[in-house]
């Protein structure tokens, strides 16, 4: 009988132990602050923006049906978090240039020779939109709130729910998957103002450029025609003095 | 003339002397290059010709573009066009469509010689664009990029959000048959709260002064709404707007309304006809990428209208990619209306162009 007690009380004992330790682990999680979101973001923007002004190359090769069936070239100049100037250069689209100051937008084609102004939906046009390619600093665009932290892949990952500051903003609600370690961006689903999922990234590559670790190669996916994905590199990225002209929307004589 | 030539010529070559001597150690690439080449193989149809006329116009074109720059302050750039025409009989001409150099100096620029300028927000008429090449509201875009700029001198300011232009404008080289006069004009443009705006004022030698205004402004996710007015002799005035639906669908309507006087008279416009009202309307896809297989092809349907005499105009454009290099397009007009009417005047009853693009 005192045998059955011993165990009895052993295992109450060790029923207790493992209560606390529970109790221990689960306080000392809830007492780690949750990670500040606006901090995670601004620094995971430093990987597309690794100076306040600089030129980079994009290819967007676009793929239908795991083909790829067009590529498309541009060189960006960004200066500050709200002036970008994308020069086309593929034979299909040359001669046009785009502008977009804050959340206003303009394109210029060489058939019209003035600047046309584009509507926010307009920037939505393509598997890679205008927007993706001009507009890269979201902690400017969107306010963060941290979600939770889980792990894509084997990489350990916090969630950011990004919400539109602004109705000019590319989209209206991003979820954000950057890496716990560094905050360097991972994955991302873009939604519309209506709640449609209508794209996601994949933050594939990250290479040294002057000195900084940036985003090399980036795919979106399509989420309503699922067979389409465009896979964006970046090369070529340095600091540059960019001219405040280069950004004034009504100069026409572009070169 | 001869001072105004001076003048131009001194502030090109003040600003010049200002270029060259400024550190350009931190530039771009000093010496950058652009160029591109589009040759077009046209033939257009005309329908049912109210004339003895041959029916098939027959043009190719090659239109050959060089720009190059030099450490951001000094710019080189040309365009030409050759076409060769085949109608009635058979002719070569050669165009410059621009050809410019220009010098960047801090805050100004100085351009000089013949460049395409648009001052005009409009997308099929233009009340405001003094300097503009003439609107065409069936062919808005000049499909086949025949449009020719002016001879001028141009400079530039721009300081922040605000820019101030001045331009004086030669009809001396004006190819032969053109109605232009030397024209001075000054621009004054600027941002603010989303509306892009500009104040124009200038003065035909020989002729009116003129004062106008044009604006353009995004109103939420999908419209964008466009106006000119200007004074000259009386009063010329476009209201437009653009909308983008959520399927990539673009819709552009404008109404316009320009004096009756010659320097907006269309041929076929009667002096006695009075003030003109013209609408146009415009739906149109690039990229039918929802439809399997249609990605390469654009779509677009147009329809210009004289509302007061009640002719109009149904213009239908297609557009398809093969690659990168290549495209085709079909573009069609089918006037209607009284044969003294303003678009009903037209000698045909259906007009199809087909053709073939490259670009390099």
């Amino acid at each position: 009988m005192s045998n059955v007690n011993c165990i009895l009380r052993s295992f109450l004992f060790l029923l207790l132990l493992g209560f606390l330790m529970t109790c221990a682990f689960v306080c000392h999680a809830a007492s780690i602050p949750a990670p500040n979101a606006e901090a995670l973001l601004k620094q995971s923007d430093t990987y597309r923006n690794g100076w306040p002004a600089y030129v980079v190359h994009v290819k967007i090769t676009d793929f239908e049906a795991g083909k790829s069936d067009e590529e498309h070239l541009y060189e960006v100049s960004q200066k500050g978090t709200d002036k970008t100037y994308v020069e086309f250069m593929s034979p299909r689209e040359k001669g046009r240039h785009l502008l977009m100051l804050g959340d206003d937008m303009w394109v210029y084609l060489p058939d019209t020779s003035r600047p046309v102004r584009i509507t926010p939906l307009e920037r939505l046009t393509g598997d890679a939109s205008n927007g993706d390619v001009a507009r890269t600093n979201y902690a400017v665009d969107y306010s963060p709130a941290y979600v939770r932290t889980e792990k894509v892949g084997a990489v350990e990952c916090h969630v950011l729910e990004l919400t539109a500051k602004r109705k000019g903003a590319t989209y209206q609600r991003i979820l954000y998957w950057v890496r716990a370690d560094d905050a360097r961006p991972v994955r991302a689903e873009f939604y519309l103002t209506s709640g449609k999922h209508i794209k996601s990234a994949t933050f594939d590559e990250y290479e040294p450029f002057g000195g900084k670790i940036l985003l090399h190669k980036l795919t979106l996916y399509d989420e309503i025609r699922h067979n389409s994905h465009s896979v964006l590199e970046y090369s070529g990225a340095a600091q540059r003095e960019l001219p405040d002209k280069l950004f004034y929307q009504g100069r026409a004589d572009r070169f | 003339m001869k001072s105004a030539m001076l003048i131009a010529a001194t502030l090109v070559l003040a600003g010049a002397c200002r270029a060259l001597g400024q550190d350009a150690s931190s530039e771009r690439n000093a010496l950058q290059t652009r160029y591109a080449v589009s040759v077009f193989d046209d033939a257009t149809f005309y329908g049912d010709l109210r004339e003895s006329l041959p029916v098939v116009l027959n043009q190719v074109l090659i239109e050959p573009s060089f720009g190059v720059r030099y450490r951001e302050r000094l710019t080189f750039s040309t365009s030409l066009i050759g076409i060769t025409r085949s109608y009635t009989d058979s002719a070569t001409q050669l165009r410059v469509r621009e050809t410019y150099g220009g010098i960047s100096a801090g805050d100004f620029d100085f351009t000089a010689g013949r460049k395409m300028v648009r001052w005009g927000t409009g997308y099929a008429f233009t009340a405001a664009g003094v300097l503009d090449p003439p609107r065409i509201p069936t062919d808005p875009g000049d499909r086949l990029n025949v449009n020719q700029g002016r001879d001028l001198v141009k400079a530039d300011y721009v300081r922040g959000k605000h820019a101030f232009t001045l331009v004086w404008s030669t009809a001396a080289l004006a190819p032969a048959g053109v109605d232009l006069r030397d024209t001075t004009a000054f621009r004054y443009n600027v941002l603010v709260r989303g509306f892009d705006t500009s104040l124009i004022a200038g003065n035909d030698r020989g002729g009116d002064s003129f004062g106008g205004v044009t604006f353009t402004r995004v109103v939420g996710q999908g419209w964008e709404i466009h106006g000119e007015g200007l004074w000259r002799e009386q009063a010329a005035a476009l209201l437009g707007a653009k909308c983008t639906l959520h399927s990539g669908v673009t819709l552009i309507g404008e109404l316009y309304t320009p004096p009756n006087i010659p320097y907006y008279r269309d041929m076929s416009i009667s002096p006695r006809a009075g003030r003109q009202h013209y609408g146009f309307f415009n739906a149109g896809k690039s990229r039918l990428r929802e439809l399997p297989g249609w990605k390469e092809w654009d779509l677009s349907g147009s329809i210009v209208a004289n509302l007061d005499d009640r002719s109009f105009t149904g213009v239908v454009d297609v557009n398809r990619w093969f690659g990168n290099h290549f495209s085709s397009y079909l573009h069609l007009e089918i006037p209607h209306g009284g044969e003294t009417s303003d678009y009903g005047a037209a000698p045909y009853n259906t007009a199809s162009s087909i053709g073939v693009r490259f670009q390099l």
